[in-house]
């Protein structure tokens, strides 16, 4: 009887709304509407309850004026770690007037839920192999406040920063400077928020949604992440600050490499993004550190205390950051449009956590070695293995020397060949120093009996 | 306003609903006097047990209406001689309809949005194809044979004349100068908020469509954007979809009514489909004809029904909410949320269900424990309330649709 009254009632809607075309199942799924707080926190328990198996609603925490950060995780085990699952987000929203990144993660929940149902096999095989988290919005205050002004045209600056006034992508604190110092003088070249918990704990200018994200980010092994932003329409990737402290520098990452190969999977199936003749959001526009779609941080214009940067810096996470839009908060009934031209890049790029190698870190026992080092030769920046001795070391095709590494065990070497994708897999056994002195004592030993059998001693 | 009867409804598919009210309204007026000689019904779909369709029409038996009997009740879910209708009857009617419009597409857009909606099965859709393929062609040679178009009706008086006569007087008590006069009399209230009386305001007519108060359900004030709508469609052109709209409407709160009565959902469960209505209405208007409806005031419930009190109060609240932080700006969102949150959260709960169901299937396992499933949503759900994610009142929503599977 309940599936009669639907049917009755959707068939209605379905008519009343006959005058215009709806193109493609999954469209018709998927309202294209802004969501504002209630509405999105709506959406997303809609998703869950569509999808409960495969999802999970969190919060990190909440923003200055008590909205909570939610977060909507998609995976075949919803709320735990699978060893060596790699771990994955989405970060949209961080200015509050940037606002297509916001509803993406939205209607990408909704069409991953969906796609799930029916069947889409890699969509299946996505969710069951990562763990997807989607933080459709940083700065749900700011939103408010960019989505309350009336007409047409939003203002370029209402609801960027937080409901403290503070701009959230220059409010992390700044690595840069401490790694590029490391670089000219020595030092670590990964993890470099020393007593991180300690720092942002007792750290008074981090507002509180920058504190929940870098707990956040502490407390996930995320592997790779992507930060949503409007204004313009570009992948950008590490570093965002610029090593002399000008204004305009290129300023590569040890794996500027890979960064470039994950800013251009983003772009390539961005039409917009990846069209060369593209032309400039606006008259003056400087584009040109773009190209096929992407650029690096530094070329296009310095920021400090960016998220992006931070996550590279204190964490394993790679992350990189998508500008959606020319327009930071466009009409409604363009975010169908946005959501056909980045569908297919927002999935495509969650993919590409599966690629370079990964494995586990093990003791000669068959135990893990959390926290042991990844070191690939040729590249600056160690990873770090996850609690289960896991570990995922994002690369782009070619070969490697990658090394094992942890205090009080001997280092392992291994060489590997890395397709463009999958990636593959590398485990590592260590031995313990304490071991190997008892190895040579024992081998010591033995040779002292057959020189002593040898001598008649 | 005087309206003429309606003319052929025939190119709308939605004239399948709308004799469906006809044959729901045993005691009312027909300000939408389509008294088509064709019985026209929605398709259901296959149902395995052919049985479940029969009974559906013997429920809506009109001498067990709680309004009570309409004098004229020219048509019903009955044939002339007042067995209830069938399977095969329903399927005549479509083809009937596709025959009379000449255009096969009425099927194909109706099935095609029904499999879309994950309604139906292909299969399903493959045999009411058969069989209204079937039933067409024997149509197309009967009436080569009689060489007139067919009416099936035929004991009834299809006299459409009658029907203007009948109209055009309810509509002149009804006119009061405005546009939307032909709106049933449950919803002869101004938006402006006149409290008019939710009964009848003329003499000829019956009992309104009024909703029994153990329904809790009072029309206009959650329909706020429907009633828009139609004001919106003032035009000679619109007449016609006006007349067609409020049909529906009328026929939408019977099913719900309905349904309640023979405890197939809860009343809340109704408010809040037709809440969910008013609200698509809204949307879909915005979407498809470009109108904004502006923003819907608030109507409180002057019903004793606590449950439907608790949640216009709650939709109450956080509207003011929403208010505070909005301006003119986004009307439409702001009446997407207020309304019908409960639908959505039905509509995704049915769709999970489905899911399971069918994979199950899929891989040979036996069906789910829905009693599991329902301990372990009822535990995250209240695990999402202390954290904040779900509200109490949602929660309570969740729990009872669970609760009622």
């Amino acid at each position: 009887m309940n599936r009669f009254v639907s049917l009755v009632l959707l068939w209605t809607l379905v008519v009343l709304s006959s005058t215009g075309p709806v193109t493609g199942a999954e469209e018709g799924e998927i309202s294209f509407e802004y969501h504002r707080y209630e509405e999105l926190r709506k959406a997303l328990v809609s998703v869950w309850l569509q999808c409960p198996s495969i999802t999970r609603i969190y919060t990190v925490g909440e923003s200055f004026e008590g909205r909570e950060l939610l977060v909507l995780e998609m995976s075949d085990n919803p709320g735990t770690h699978e060893a060596g699952e790699p771990e994955f987000k989405y970060i949209g929203n961080m200015h509050g007037n940037e606002a297509v990144g916001r509803e993406l993660i939205v209607y990408l929940a909704q069409y991953l839920c969906n796609q799930y149902q029916q069947g889409n096999e890699s969509i299946i095989d996505l969710i069951h192999t990562t763990r997807i988290h989607l933080m459709p919005s940083m700065n749900p205050d700011g939103f408010e406040k960019a989505a309350s002004q009336s007409g047409e045209l939003k203002d370029w600056f209402v609801g960027r920063s937080n409901a403290q006034g503070v701009d959230l992508n220059r409010n992390f604190p700044d690595l840069d400077r401490i790694v590029y110092g490391n670089e000219k003088e020595g030092g670590a070249n990964n993890h470099l928020l020393n007593n991180m918990k300690k720092a942002v704990d007792e750290n008074t200018k981090l507002a509180p949604e920058t504190k929940a994200v870098i707990r956040w980010i502490m407390e996930i092994p995320f592997v790779l992440s992507a930060n949503l932003h409007g204004g313009d329409v570009v992948a950008n990737y590490p570093y965002d600050e610029t090593r002399s402290g000008s204004t305009h520098e290129y300023s590569a990452s040890p794996d500027d490499v890979i960064f470039k190969s994950l800013a251009k999977s983003y772009s390539q199936f961005n039409p917009v993004m990846s069209d060369p003749q593209r032309a400039p959001c606006r008259k003056n526009d400087d584009d040109t550190s773009f190209t096929d779609g992407i650029t690096n941080g530094g070329a296009w214009y310095s920021v400090p205390g960016g998220m992006q940067d931070f996550n590279y810096l204190s964490s394993n996470c790679f992350e990189i950051t998508l500008e959606l839009s020319c327009d930071k908060f466009p009409a409604e009934d363009t975010l169908k449009t946005y959501w056909e031209e980045n569908r297919n890049s927002l999935v495509n790029y969650i993919e590409q956590v599966h690629r370079g190698v990964k494995g586990f870190v093990r003791d000669l026992q068959g135990g893990a070695i959390f926290n042991a080092s990844i070191s690939v030769e040729g590249i600056d920046h160690d990873i770090t293995t996850a609690k289960d001795g896991d570990y995922w070391r994002l690369l782009a095709a070619g070969n490697y020397k990658v090394s094992a590494y942890a205090p009080g065990y001997l280092t392992v070497i291994k060489k590997v060949a890395v397709p463009y994708s999958p990636a593959i897999r590398v485990d590592f056994e260590l031995e313990s120093l304490v071991e190997r002195k008892e190895e040579e004592k024992e081998e010591l030993m033995d040779w002292w009996k057959m020189m002593s059998e040898t001598l008649n001693f | 306003e005087v309206k003429e009867a309606e003319p052929e409804q025939e190119n709308d598919d939605f004239t399948l609903l709308k004799s469906l009210a006809e044959g729901q309204r045993s005691k009312e007026t027909n300000e939408t006097p389509v008294r088509e000689s064709l019985e026209k019904e929605p398709y259901f779909p296959d149902e395995s047990d052919s049985t479940k369709n029969r009974r559906l029409v013997e429920d809506y038996d009109s001498t067990k209406m709680e309004n009570g009997k309409y004098q004229d009740d020219p048509e019903s879910f009955r044939q002339v001689d007042g067995t209830p209708l069938t399977a095969e009857d329903i399927v005549q009617k479509i083809a009937t309809k596709i025959y009379e419009e000449d255009d096969r597409g009425v099927f194909d857009r109706i099935v095609s949005k029904l499999l879309r909606l994950g309604l139906i099965t292909d299969s399903q859709a493959d045999s009411l194809e058969y069989e209204v393929a079937e039933a067409l062609q024997d149509l197309i040679t009967k009436n080569a044979k009689n060489n007139e178009i067919e009416d099936l009706g035929e004991d009834y008086p299809v006299t459409r004349e009658d029907d203007d006569e009948d109209q055009a007087a309810i509509d002149d008590d009804v006119d009061r100068g405005e546009g939307d006069d032909t709106v049933d009399n449950t919803w002869d209230r101004e938006s402006e908020g006149e409290g008019e009386e939710e009964e009848r305001s003329e003499g000829e007519r019956d009992e309104g469509n009024e909703l029994s108060p153990e329904d809790g359900l009072q029309d206009l004030q959650y329909f706020p954007n429907f009633y828009r709508l139609l004001k919106s469609l003032d035009s000679e052109q619109d007449a016609q979809e006006r007349e067609t709209l409020i049909t529906i409407m009328k026929t939408l709160i019977d099913f719900v009514k309905m349904m309640v009565k023979y405890g197939t959902i809860t009343p809340e469960e109704g408010v809040s489909y037709l809440e969910n209505l008013d609200a698509m209405i809204a949307l879909q208007t915005k979407n498809k004809l470009g109108k904004t409806l502006g923003i819907p005031g608030i109507i409180p419930p002057t019903e004793d029904d606590d449950n439907t009190k608790a949640e216009a109060a709650k939709m109450q609240k956080e509207y003011e909410n929403l208010k505070d932080s909005t301006k003119e700006e986004a009307p439409s969102t702001e009446t997407r949320d207020h309304p019908g949150k409960s639908e959505i959260y039905l509509e995704a709960i049915r769709k999970n269900i489905e899911w399971l169901k069918k994979h199950n299937k899929d891989e040979g396992k036996d069906d789910y424990d829905l009693s599991k499933l329902r301990d372990f949503m009822d535990q995250q759900v209240d695990s999402y309330i202390d954290k904040g994610i779900i509200e109490k009142g949602e929660g309570e929503t969740i729990k009872r649709i669970y609760g009622s599977l």
